[in-house]
């Protein structure tokens, strides 16, 4: 399972990579992008991974690190500047009521 | 420190200058590599999606790393990184022909949540004990590792390089087994028969207490017709597309028939007949057959091949007894009573079942209307992978293996 969890940590990482040369990320990342875009890619690829296993059984697993760390790092950007944009409005909200 | 925006000095509508382009590349560059990227992501997130959560891609996922094992005889690495963690286990149950021999080999691991049951398979490997056989352990633990359930079924007769019609309840016996073991789900065993092991598959297949759970029934280099193999027999020739072909069966097969109908002669007619067509043994003369039944003398010749024009008149003297047991032992008596497809497998170079049996199997089925597929091979010797196979025999052939691969993998989706 170790080899497993290390070949679905590669995944992510690659899927990471893949993602920032895709540009996904958003500008305001910069040169950040480098470092968070993999570590969502891994992050994704780790819980795609182990969910895989635990529900479709660890056959599965590689082909769901796969395509949830594409997920991952698709949507979490777009989340992250959504809940930015989002925490922004509200402070403005707050400082003119 | 702020940035100026660039601002042309040409006037709108002329031509940028040569300067202007290398800026302009790595702008291009960078669009494209990225589109690629996009791409490439867009392909990955539907190969993960589809291999691992639809039933069919996860079939193709299951195939894809079994037939590397099947066609190279041993267990690549990504199976068994990839595969459950297996368990082999003997036990013996009771059937009415005597004590069934079962070797299961199961993952350890709990059947995972979707789709919420594992797939079982009972397997006879057909006479002889095949139980400890490479090839055979090899197929049966992939299977395993790729989630199936293997049960691997032999009996006394088979072991005695016979058949009898009555170990079709042995199979049905393995089938209940199968269907009562922890996470296999009751809808989703089926029934593969190697070589002799085909008849039983079928017979159990048409059994009313299983028929209608059956879920596939795949054959490999077996018969469909026990007197129409006996003719080939002794003609020591096939009739393919109309053209009559040299052929030669190997002397175990001729040995199992000697076996089968040996056991409805008198003892004494039975054991001159085994013991002729024993390896090493010695044909019996003119004198020693003139001393038979015309029944026995008859299928002595079919089994030897020793009067190929007389093939018909030799079938016409078989004993109505000799006849009844053939029908028994044959899948044609019973396709129509079949309910589950049927997946059939055969090398075209067999020299123990000739391939045209699974031709006729085939037509059969296609006039019933039946569900079935016929694939034919050259990679294998019998039911065997053969060695040192080149590039292209394996180009031409693994698509069909993995084709009845994964319609036999297809249930367990």
């Amino acid at each position: 399972m170790l080899i497993l969890a290390l070949i679905w940590l590669a995944i992510g990482l690659l899927v990471g990579v893949l993602a920032t040369v895709a540009q996904l990320q958003p500008l305001s990342w910069g040169r950040r992008a480098w470092l968070m875009m993999p570590g969502i890619g891994v992050v994704g690829g780790q819980a795609g991974g182990w969910i895989g296993a635990l529900l479709l059984g660890r056959y599965f697993g590689t082909a769901t690190a796969l395509w949830f760390a594409v997920l991952l790092v698709t949507l979490t950007p777009r989340l992250i500047v959504w809940i930015n944009a989002r925490l922004r409005f509200t402070g403005t909200g707050n400082t003119a009521s | 420190m702020a940035r100026r925006k660039p601002v042309s000095a040409l006037p709108p509508g002329s031509a940028a200058p040569a300067v202007g382009l290398k800026t302009a590349r790595p702008a291009q560059h960078l669009r494209l590599s990225s589109g690629i990227a996009r791409a490439t992501l867009a392909l990955l997130f539907g190969v993960g999606f589809a291999l691992s959560v639809i039933p069919a891609g996860r079939t193709v996922a299951r195939a894809a790393l079994l037939l590397p094992a099947i066609v190279a005889a041993t267990q690549p690495a990504p199976l068994i990184l990839a595969g459950a963690p297996i368990r082999h286990t003997q036990l013996t149950i009771p059937s009415r022909g005597g004590t069934v021999y079962l070797d299961v080999y199961a993952p350890i691991t709990s059947p995972p949540p979707v789709p919420g049951a594992r797939e079982g398979v009972v397997m006879i490997s057909g006479v002889g004990d095949n139980r400890a056989v490479p090839q055979f352990v090899n197929l049966s633990e992939a299977l395993a590792r790729a989630g199936v359930v293997v049960m691997d079924m032999t009996t006394p007769t088979l072991l005695a390089y016979d058949l009898a019609p009555v170990d079709g309840d042995a199979v049905v016996q393995a089938f209940e087994r199968l269907a009562r073991w922890p996470g296999v789900g009751a809808d989703r065993i089926g029934i593969i028969g190697f070589s002799a092991g085909g008849p039983l598959a079928c017979l159990a297949a048409a059994d009313p207490r299983i028929r209608d759970r059956v879920a596939f029934v795949t054959l490999f280099g077996s018969y469909f017709k026990a007197s129409d193999l006996l003719r080939d027999f002794g003609r020591r020739a096939l009739v393919v597309d109309g053209h009559v072909q040299l052929w030669q069966p190997d002397e175990v097969s001729v040995q199992v028939l000697a076996n089968i109908i040996a056991g409805v002669l008198p003892s004494w007619e039975g054991a001159a007949i085994v013991n002729a067509v024993a390896p090493g043994g010695t044909p019996l003369t003119p004198a020693e057959l003139a001393w038979f039944s015309p029944a026995a003398a008859a299928a002595y010749h079919l089994l030897v091949g020793d009067e190929p024009a007389r093939v018909n008149t030799n079938l016409a003297a078989l004993s109505p007894q000799m006849r009844k047991l053939l029908a028994a032992l044959s899948p044609s008596t019973v396709v129509a009573r079949i309910r589950a497809p049927v997946y059939l497998l055969h090398d075209r170079n067999d020299h123990y079942v000739p391939f045209t049996e699974s031709e006729d199997f085939a037509a059969a089925l296609a006039r019933l209307g039946h569900p079935h597929d016929f694939v034919e091979f050259g990679i294998f010797q019998h039911v065997e992978v053969r060695s040192g196979l080149s590039v292209s025999q394996l180009l031409g052939d693994g698509p069909r293996l993995f084709r009845v691969l994964y319609e036999s993998l297809l249930v367990g989706g």
